[in-house]
C-alpha cells in the first residue's frame, strides 16, 4: 500500500469558519453605513458607494472616457468582470520591462562578438566535426550523414547580418509553462558564399549549417568570449537539421547579465533572401534526398517527395519575412498582441507548448503559428481560384482581443485541416507554389504569408483534433450561461495538461523494444531521425485502423530539453501516451468492415489484410454480404469499453513489434474494482443464474405482473410500481446479482449479504382510506399482510414478509412499515405504499392547523411539541422516498441511457467515496449521482431530447467511466461548496409537469454544507440534508486532491489504481476492527482476502443459521454503524466502508476533551475532572469519559468487534 | 487528587465496566417541581439517574439497586414520555401508569396506545410480539428511576460513590446476538400482523365513532361558543355559513390572522413615471450610475482576487 491516498491530520481536527470574506464584507458595510449614514438614508444608494475605490469621487455620473470604458468592456468582451480580469492576467504573463535592459547590454556585445570571429577556411565536413570535438563540440550533422568521400567543404565566415526575429522582436513573447524561459531569437545570416546551387540536396545545406552552429558554439563557449553563459544545443522538434544555439545565461550580476529577466538567447542561422539555393526545388512535391545514388539506376525510389525536409529547409528563408509581416499586422491591429497573448496562454494550459509535463506532439516549438493563425482572421486567405463564396471572410481589424480570441477557438473548433488547406494572404496576391502540392504530400497544410513554408508540416492529424476537442470544450465552456463559477479560471487559468481527466482510453507506451514491420529508409531521411519517423508512421497507422471511433487520437510525450554540446543529436523519448477521445457512437462497434470478397480491386483487399494480420478475416453478413472484416470479441459490457485500446494495442504489436507488456492501460484495473471477487463470481457463473441490471430489471418487471395480476385479491387496485433502487437504474457499485436458496447454502458467510431492491407501490384513490396517519400507518400493515400472502400462495417459492419498522424510531406516524419479498430466483425486493393524504395531514400537524377551518392560534408551545417533530420528521421522509425518489430515479435511469459512460462514473464516485469510508454515513448514494450527472449534462440543453434525434456531442462529456471518475475527483478537488451546484437534471419539460417546484419542506441539519440543486429541488438539500458537514466537506476535498495526485502519477510511470482506493488511517484517533466472519457482504470489500472467501473459512459455524435461510439487506456491521452513529452522535464522528468494510474509523469531537460544565443533558458520557486538592472547590466541571465510551464500543459490538487501535 | 464528591448537587457514582474503564453515572434524589406531575415521579423514592449507558435496560437498573431496596420503576428520558402524556386524557393515564409498573422489562419502548385497557365494549388491540430486544439510546441521556420506598433511597444515596460492577442482563442479547433478533423480530409472522393491524383499526373505528358521537358540532349547524358569539366561517366542512349577511373573514385572515395592511400604497405606484423632465433625467443618470457601480464592483472583485495572486496561470 506504498502509494496510498494520503491526507492530513488536520483537515479532520480543524473546524473554523468557512467563510471569513463574509464577515469582511459585513464588516466594511457597517462602517460605510457609520460614514455615510447621516448623509443618505436610501439604503439602496448605499449599497452604491460599497464597491467604490478609493479615489474616485462618489455620487458622480460616469464621465464620458468612463463611460466609453464601460461601454467597451460589456460590448466588446464578455462581460466587463471579464474583460477586467484578462486586464489582470496580460502583465503577468509578459517580460518585465525594468529587466530587459541587462539583456539589450548583452545582445550588443553578443552581436559584435559574432561579427568578429574569424573566418574557419572551408575544409571536408568530416575532417571539420574532428576538429570542433577537440573543443568538445560535436556538430549536429543529420541524416544522410556526410561520408569520407563526399566532395563539398564546409566552412565559416562571420555572418552577414544578425537580427533579432520572432515573439521577441516584436514585444509579443508569452510566458511558457514549467518556468521554461523565455527565448529570444536571433537570426544569423550565414553568407552567401558558403553555399552553392545544389546545396538543397541530400542534406548539404544542413551540414553546412551545423558546422556554422557548431564553430558559433564553440566560439561562444571558450572563455575568450567575454559572454558568461552556458551553451546548449535545441531541436525544434527534436528534428537534428533544425539545431539551435541556446544561450543561458550565468548569474554574476554583471552589466549583461541576464538571469532576473529569466530568458535564454536562440541563436538560429538563417539564410540570405540572395543565397544561391534554388527555391523552385523546395516545392512540397520534390525530392531532394537521392537514397540510392551510390548503389544505381531505381529512379521510383529516388524520387518520392520530400515534403518535411523542404520545409526544414525553407525554415531558413522565412523568418525576416514572417516578422516583418507580423510587424505590419500588430501595427494595424491594435489589439493583435493582447488577443496572441490570451491564446498562447489557452493553448499552454492545454500543453501545446514547450512545458515540463507530458504535451502534445507537434506542437513544442510552433510559436509561429499562432500568429499567422490570427494573421488569417484578419487579413483572410489567399485562394486564387477557388470560388468567391468558400473564401474565408476576414474578420476586420476593429476587434478586441477577446473577440480575436474567440474567433480563433472558433476556427480551430471548426477547421478541417485533412480537407479543407489554409493559405494564408500574400502580399503580391500570388501563391508561389502550387496550392495542390501541399495538400498532396502534407497531412495538414497551413502555409505561411510567404506562400512558401506550410506551418503545420510534421504535425500530425491527431494533434490537431486533440486541438480541435479541446477549442470545442472551451467555447462550450464560456458559452454555457447557467455555468456555475466563472469561465475565467477554466479557460485562462487552470492546467488541463493533465492526462486521466482529458482522454477516454490512455496508453503508456515504451518504445524501446519498437521495430517497425516495414522500416522506411525515405520516411527517416524525410523526417530527419528514426525516432520521428516512428512516431509519424504510428500516428499514420492508428488513425487509419482507429477510424472513426475515435474523435481525436493523439500521441503525447514529455518534450526534449537543450542538450550539452557534445551531444550532436537530441534524445528521444522512449515512453509515449497515446490518448484517445471516443465518439460514443463509433467508439464501441464490434465489428470494422473492409472490402467486399467479390471486390474487383485485390490490391486493397491485400492492403486490408495486411494492416489487420490475423484478425483480418472473411464474414458472410445477415444480408448476404461476404465482406473481409476485423472482429473483436468481447465477453462482458467491461471488455466492449476496451475495444479502442485493444486496437491500438493489436496495431502497435502487429505493425512495431511491440509486445503486451510493453503497453500499459489501467482500464481493468478500474473495472476490477468493481466487479464482485473471483471466488465468488465464479459461483455465480458456474450457477447459471442471471445475473446483472438486466437481470434485476427483468425480475423487477415479472414482480410488477405478479402484485398487478392479484387486483382480485386486493381491496383497492394498483395504480403504479415506481422503482427507486440504484440496481435498477444501472449505478450500483456492483452490477446486482440475486441469491436463489440453492446458491445461498454454497456461498461462504462472507458472502451471503443480497440488497433489497426498493420500490414503491401506488394504489388507486379511496375514500376508504381512514384521516388519519396512525391508522394510516397501520392499514398499510394490512395491505402489506395481504400482498403477502396472496402473493405466496399465487407463486410457488416466493416469500414474502412484512417488516413492521427499523426498530429505531417509536413513531407512530412515520412510514416504516415495508414488504420484503424474495422471488424464487432468489431477488430481494423492499415494497413500501405511497398515500398521498399523508402529506395533506402532516402539513396539518406542522401549520398547526385543525379539520376545522378557522382562525388559528398560535400557541407559543406548538414547535417544541413531540407531535410537530414527528410531523417534521415524517415529513421530510415522506417527501424524499415518494416524492423525489421516483423522479430522481426516473432522471438517472434516462442518463444512463443518454450516455454511455454515465453509470460506470457514478459507479467509481461511489466505490472511491465508499473505499474512503464516507458513502452512505456522511454523503448519500443520490448526492452522489447528481454530482456525476453535472459532468455529463453541462448547462442541461439535451438532457429529455429525444434519444433518436441526433444532437452534437458536446466534447466536454466523458467518454469513458476512466475520464468520468477522473473529472469527478477534479471537481471535488475545486468545488466551493458554498457557492452550490445547480444541476439541471430533469430538464426544461420537467417544471412544467410537476408544476411550480414547491418547498421541498427537508430542512437542512445545521451540519450540512453541500448544497446540490436541481430544477425541482430549488433548496437543494433533499439528497444532503444528513451531510457532509464541514469536517466532512473538508475531508473530501483534501482527499481529492490526494487522489488526483496520485493519478498524476501516469505520467511518471506506472499508476496502481488499487491504491486510489486504500484509505489512509492515520488520522483516526481509534480504529475499531470487525471480524470478518461475521460480515456477510465481506465480498464487496476493496482489499478483499480471498482465504475468507472459500466456504471452509475459519469461522464457517459462528453465523451458521440452523435455517440456512437468507436475511435480505442483513448487515450487522451497518447496523452497528448506524447506531453508533445515532447514540454518540455528539460524541465522535465515526467513519465505515459500507461496501464490506471491516473496520470503523472514530475520531472525537475535539471540544469534548476540554473541561467544560456538568449539564445533565450532556449528551457524552462524561467523567468529572479531579480535584487540584482536597480543599478545592468544586467546579461542577467534567470531560469526555474516553476510556468508559470504548468499553461500550466494545460491549455494543460484541461478537463483531474484535479490537480497536487506539491512537495515543 | 480525588473525585469530587459532588458535582452540580449530583454524586458522581463509579459504574466498573472493565479494571481499565469505569463510567460515571450521576445520582440524585428527584425532587418535583410545579410543573411535572407529581403522581408520576413520587418525591422521596425517586432517584435521578444522568449519564446512563446507552445500552442500559430496565432490568440492568434494577439490577444495579436491587441491593438498596425493591425498586418499582424506571422511565427513560422523562420528557418524551411527559409530552406523550399529555396527549392523553387524564382518567386513562392513571390507569396506563398503573399498568405500566405491572409491566414487564423492556416494554416500555411499546407504543402507549396498544396497551390502553379501556371499558369492556373497546376492542382490544392485539400487540405484535416483542421479544427482549434493547434500546439503544444516546450517549448522556438521563432517567429516574423509583423505590418502592423512600429509605431505599436514602440507601442508594448513601452509598452511591462507591464504585460497582455493571450487571450485564442476559435477557437482552447485545452485539451482534442483538441484531440478529432484532432483525427477526422485526419481520414478525404473518397471522400476528394481520392480527394486529386488524384489532388495531377496530379500535380506530371505535373512536371515530365515539368522538363523531361526542362532538357537539353537526354538519350545517352553527358553532357557538360558551360566550354565544357564533364562529363564522368561509364554506369550509360545514357549507354555507348560515343567516348570511355577515361579513366573512378572508382566507388570508384565517392563515394568519392579519388583514390587509398597506391599501393605499398601491395609489401611489400610479403616478406617471417619465411625465416631468426631471425624471426622466434622473432615470438616465441612475441607469448610468447603476453601470457605473457594477463596473466599479467587478473593478474591486477582480482587485480582491489580484492580491490573492490568482491571475497567474503558472
Amino acid at each position: 500500500m506504498d502509494g496510498s491516498v494520503d491526507v492530513h491530520v488536520e483537515d479532520l481536527a480543524s473546524e473554523g469558519p468557512v467563510d471569513t470574506d463574509a464577515e469582511d464584507v459585513g464588516e466594511s458595510g457597517e462602517q460605510e453605513f457609520e460614514e455615510w449614514g447621516g448623509m443618505e438614508t436610501d439604503p439602496k444608494d448605499q449599497s452604491a458607494e460599497e464597491g467604490h475605490h478609493p479615489g474616485t469621487k462618489p455620487k458622480k455620473p460616469p464621465t464620458g472616457e468612463e463611460l466609453r470604458t464601460i461601454k467597451e468592456a460589456t460590448d466588446l468582451f464578455r462581460s466587463s468582470s471579464f474583460k477586467l480580469q484578462i486586464d489582470a492576467l496580460l502583465p503577468n504573463i509578459r517580460p518585465k520591462a525594468s529587466r530587459i535592459p541587462p539583456l539589450d547590454r548583452f545582445l550588443l556585445s553578443l552581436h559584435s562578438f559574432l561579427g568578429g570571429l574569424p573566418s574557419v577556411p572551408p575544409q571536408h565536413p568530416l575532417e571539420g566535426a574532428r576538429r570542433l570535438l577537440k573543443k568538445n563540440v560535436s556538430v549536429p550533422y543529420s541524416v544522410p550523414l556526410p561520408s569520407e568521400d563526399t566532395n563539398w567543404k564546409v566552412g565559416f565566415e562571420k555572418p552577414s547580418d544578425i537580427a533579432v526575429i520572432g515573439s521577441w522582436g516584436n514585444k509579443i513573447s508569452v510566458k511558457a509553462k514549467d518556468g521554461i524561459r523565455f527565448g529570444v531569437d536571433i537570426a544569423v545570416e550565414m553568407p552567401d558564399s558558403l553555399f552553392q546551387e545544389k546545396d538543397y540536396l541530400n542534406g548539404r545545406y544542413f551540414h553546412k549549417r551545423a558546422f556554422y552552429l557548431a564553430t558559433i558554439a564553440a566560439a561562444i563557449k571558450s572563455s575568450k568570449s567575454g559572454l558568461n553563459v552556458d551553451v546548449l544545443y535545441d531541436s525544434y522538434s527534436d528534428d537534428p537539421r533544425l539545431t539551435k544555439l541556446v544561450l543561458v545565461p550565468k548569474q554574476d550580476n554583471s552589466q549583461i547579465d541576464f538571469t532576473k529577466l529569466h530568458a535564454q538567447v536562440c541563436v538560429i542561422p538563417v539564410l540570405s533572401p540572395q543565397s544561391p539555393i534554388v527555391h523552385h526545388r523546395l516545392s512540397p512535391s520534390h525530392s531532394n534526398i537521392r537514397i540510392n545514388t551510390i548503389s544505381g539506376d531505381d529512379s521510383t525510389v529516388t524520387n518520392l517527395p520530400t515534403p518535411i525536409y523542404n520545409s526544414a529547409l525553407l525554415r531558413a528563408l522565412t523568418p525576416k519575412p514572417q516578422l516583418l509581416a507580423t510587424y505590419t499586422l500588430q501595427a494595424e491591429t491594435p489589439s493583435f498582441g493582447d488577443a496572441l497573448t490570451l491564446l498562447r496562454v489557452w493553448a499552454n494550459q492545454r500543453g501545446y507548448g514547450p512545458g515540463s509535463r507530458i504535451c502534445v506532439r507537434g506542437f513544442e516549438s510552433m510559436g509561429s503559428w499562432w500568429g499567422a493563425l490570427l494573421a488569417l482572421l484578419i487579413a483572410g486567405e489567399e485562394r486564387a481560384g477557388a470560388p468567391k463564396s468558400s473564401k474565408r471572410k476576414p474578420l476586420g481589424r476593429g476587434l478586441s482581443s477577446y473577440q480575436l480570441f474567440r474567433a480563433a477557438l472558433d476556427f480551430l473548433a471548426k477547421h478541417d485541416y485533412e480537407k479543407d488547406p489554409v493559405f494564408l494572404r500574400t502580399k503580391d496576391g500570388k501563391h508561389r507554389y502550387a496550392p495542390e502540392e501541399y495538400q498532396q504530400n502534407h497531412d495538414a497544410v497551413f502555409v505561411d504569408s510567404t506562400s512558401t513554408l506550410n506551418l503545420l508540416a510534421g504535425v500530425p492529424l491527431g494533434s490537431l483534433e486533440l486541438l480541435r476537442h479541446d477549442a470545442q470544450k472551451t467555447l462550450e465552456t464560456l458559452d454555457e450561461s447557467s455555468f456555475s463559477g466563472d469561465p475565467f479560471i477554466d479557460v485562462f487559468l487552470v492546467d488541463h495538461r493533465d492526462l486521466p481527466a482529458r482522454f477516454d482510453t490512455l496508453l503508456r507506451i515504451d518504445l524501446s523494444s519498437a521495430s517497425p514491420l516495414n522500416p522506411s529508409i525515405q520516411l527517416t531521411m524525410d523526417t530527419g531521425s528514426t525516432a520521428n519517423a516512428l512516431i509519424a508512421s504510428l500516428t499514420y497507422t492508428l488513425r487509419r485502423g482507429l477510424g472513426n471511433r475515435t474523435k481525436a487520437a493523439t500521441v503525447l510525450s514529455s518534450p526534449s530539453s537543450p542538450r550539452s554540446l557534445s551531444q550532436a543529436h537530441p534524445s528521444n523519448p522512449s515512453v509515449i501516451y497515446i490518448g484517445l477521445i471516443h465518439h460514443p457512437q463509433n467508439a464501441f462497434r464490434l465489428v470494422d468492415h473492409g472490402p467486399a470478397a467479390d471486390d474487383e480491386d485485390e490490391v486493397e483487399k491485400q492492403r486490408f489484410r495486411d494492416f489487420w494480420g490475423e484478425k483480418a478475416e472473411l464474414r458472410r453478413f445477415k444480408d448476404g454480404r461476404i465482406i473481409e472484416s476485423v472482429v473483436w470479441d468481447v465477453k462482458t459490457a467491461d471488455e466492449r469499453a476496451h475495444i479502442p485500446g485493444m486496437i491500438v494495442r493489436h496495431l502497435l504489436n502487429r505493425h512495431f513489434g511491440i509486445e503486451e507488456d510493453k503497453i500499459q492501460t489501467w482500464q481493468t484495473s478500474f473495472d476490477s474494482v468493481l466487479r464482485l471477487p473471483e471466488a465468488i463470481s465464479s459461483l455465480y457463473l458456474g450457477s447459471g443464474v442471471t445475473t446483472g441490471s438486466k437481470g434485476a430489471i427483468t425480475a423487477f418487471d415479472n414482480l410488477v405482473k405478479r402484485i398487478k395480476a392479484l387486483d382480485d385479491d386486493l381491496p383497492l387496485a394498483l395504480l403504479n410500481v415506481s422503482p427507486i433502487s440504484e440496481q435498477l437504474r444501472y449505478t450500483s457499485v456492483f452490477s446486482p446479482v440475486p441469491l436463489p436458496p440453492s446458491l445461498a447454502s454454497t456461498m461462504p458467510q462472507t458472502a451471503r449479504y443480497i440488497a433489497p431492491i426498493n420500490i414503491v407501490l401506488e394504489f388507486e384513490k379511496s375514500s376508504k382510506w381512514p384521516d388519519d396517519l396512525k391508522a394510516i400507518q397501520k392499514i398499510k400493515l394490512a395491505f402489506f399482510e395481504r400482498i403477502a400472502s396472496v402473493l405466496m400462495s399465487s407463486t410457488e417459492g416466493l416469500k414474502a414478509i412484512v417488516v413492521v419498522g427499523d426498530g429505531i424510531s417509536t413513531s407512530e406516524i412515520l412510514d416504516q412499515a415495508s414488504l420484503e419479498i424474495v422471488t424464487p430466483e432468489g431477488w430481494a425486493f423492499s415494497a413500501r405504499i405511497w398515500h398521498d393524504r399523508e402529506a395533506t395531514l402532516l402539513d396539518r400537524i406542522i401549520d398547526n392547523k385543525k379539520a376545522l377551518p378557522h382562525v388559528t392560534q398560535k400557541p407559543e408551545d406548538h414547535k417544541r411539541g413531540r407531535e410537530y417533530r414527528d410531523a417534521v420528521e415524517a415529513k421530510e421522509v415522506y417527501t424524499r422516498r415518494f416524492i423525489h425518489a421516483p423522479r430522481h430515479h426516473r432522471a438517472i435511469a434516462s442518463l444512463s441511457h443518454q450516455y454511455s459512460a454515465y453509470t460506470g462514473t457514478v459507479r467509481l464516485a461511489k466505490r472511491w467515496l465508499a473505499s474512503h469510508w464516507l458513502l452512505h454515513g456522511h454523503i448519500s448514494e443520490e448526492a452522489v449521482e447528481i454530482l456525476c450527472a453535472s459532468l455529463f449534462i453541462g448547462d442541461g440543453k439535451d438532457v429529455g431530447a429525444d434519444p433518436d434525434v441526433k444532437i452534437d456531442e458536446r466534447a466536454s462529456i466523458p467518454g469513458s467511466k476512466e475520464r468520468g471518475f477522473a473529472a469527478f475527483i477534479a471537481l471535488l478537488k475545486g468545488w466551493t461548496w458554498t457557492e452550490g451546484l445547480f444541476v439541471p437534471l430533469y430538464g426544461k419539460d420537467a417544471i412544467a409537469l410537476a408544476g411550480s417546484p414547491q418547498s421541498s419542506g427537508v430542512k437542512a441539519s445545521a451540519e450540512s454544507v453541500w448544497n446540490i440543486s436541481t430544477e425541482l429541488d430549488k433548496g437543494g438539500r433533499i439528497w444532503t440534508s444528513r451531510g457532509p458537514d464541514l469536517v466532512i466537506a473538508r475531508r473530501v476535498n483534501a482527499l481529492a486532491k490526494a487522489t488526483w495526485d496520485l493519478l498524476q502519477g501516469v505520467e511518471q510511470g506506472p499508476l496502481n489504481v488499487k491504491s486510489l482506493f486504500v484509505h489512509p488511517t492515520d488520522d483516526y484517533d481509534i480504529i475499531v476492527r470487525l471480524d470478518h466472519g461475521s460480515l456477510p457482504r465481506y465480498f464487496h470489500n476493496v482489499t478483499v482476502d480471498a482465504s475468507l472467501l472459500s466456504r471452509r473459512g475459519k469461522y464457517a459455524n459462528l453465523l451458521e443459521d440452523p435455517s440456512g435461510g437468507i436475511r435480505p439487506g442483513f448487515d450487522p456491521a451497518r447496523m452497528l454503524f448506524d447506531d453508533l452513529q445515532r447514540v454518540y452522535a455528539h460524541t465522535f464522528k465515526i467513519f465505515f466502508d459500507p461496501f464490506g468494510g471491516d473496520r470503523f474509523g472514530v475520531v472525537w469531537d475535539p471540544t469534548l476533551k476540554q473541561p467544560r460544565p456538568f449539564r445533565v443533558l450532556g449528551e457524552f458520557s462524561s467523567i468529572p475532572i479531579k480535584k487540584e486538592s482536597e480543599k478545592a472547590k468544586d467546579k461542577g466541571l467534567v470531560s469526555l469519559n474516553e476510556a468508559s465510551v470504548l468499553s461500550e464500543l466494545e460491549r455494543l459490538g460484541s461478537g463483531l468487534v474484535i479490537g480497536m487501535t487506539v491512537r495515543v | 487528587m480525588a473525585l469530587p464528591e459532588t458535582v452540580s448537587g449530583f454524586t458522581p457514582s463509579p459504574i466498573v465496566y472493565s479494571p481499565s474503564s469505569t463510567h460515571y453515572i450521576y445520582v440524585r434524589p428527584h425532587s418535583g417541581t410545579k410543573k411535572s406531575p407529581q403522581k408520576t415521579l413520587p418525591d422521596g423514592r425517586t432517584l435521578f439517574l444522568v449519564n446512563l449507558p446507552p445500552d442500559a435496560t430496565e432490568r440492568e437498573l434494577v439490577l444495579l439497586f436491587k441491593s438498596y431496596g425493591t425498586v418499582e420503576r424506571v422511565i427513560f428520558d422523562l420528557d418524551a414520555v411527559e409530552l406523550h402524556h399529555e396527549e392523553q386524557s387524564s382518567d386513562e393515564e392513571m390507569e396506563d401508569v398503573t399498568k405500566v409498573a405491572e409491566g414487564e422489562a423492556g416494554a416500555e419502548d411499546k407504543p402507549r396506545k396498544r396497551r390502553k385497557v379501556a371499558k369492556d365494549e373497546t376492542p382490544k388491540v392485539i400487540p405484535l410480539p416483542s421479544s427482549n430486544i434493547r434500546t439503544l439510546r444516546q450517549s448522556g441521556r438521563s432517567a429516574h428511576l423509583i423505590f418502592l420506598d423512600a429509605s431505599s433511597l436514602d440507601r442508594a444515596m448513601a452509598s452511591a460513590s462507591k464504585p460497582r460492577a455493571w450487571p450485564t442482563s442476559s435477557g437482552e442479547p447485545s452485539g451482534i446476538s442483538h441484531y440478529m433478533a432484532l432483525y427477526d423480530s422485526l419481520r414478525p409472522p404473518l397471522d400476528v400482523v394481520q392480527a394486529h393491524a386488524d384489532s388495531t383499526m377496530e379500535l380506530y373505528e371505535y373512536e371515530l365513532q365515539k368522538t363523531k358521537q361526542k362532538s357537539k358540532f353537526r354538519k350545517g349547524e352553527a358553532i357557538v361558543d360558551e360566550d354565544g358569539f357564533t364562529l363564522v366561517t368561509r364554506g369550509g366542512a360545514y357549507g354555507q355559513t348560515l343567516g348570511g349577511g355577515v361579513g366573512v373573514a378572508s382566507k388570508r385572515f384565517q392563515q394568519n390572522g392579519q388583514t390587509k395592511r398597506n391599501r393605499g400604497k398601491k395609489k401611489e405606484a400610479q403616478e406617471k413615471e417619465g411625465f416631468y423632465g426631471f425624471q426622466k433625467a434622473e432615470k438616465q443618470r441612475n441607469k448610468l450610475m447603476e453601470l457605473k457601480k457594477g463596473w466599479e464592483e467587478d473593478k474591486a472583485k477582480v482587485e480582491k482576487l489580484k492580491a490573492s495572486r490568482r491571475f497567474k496561470p503558472y
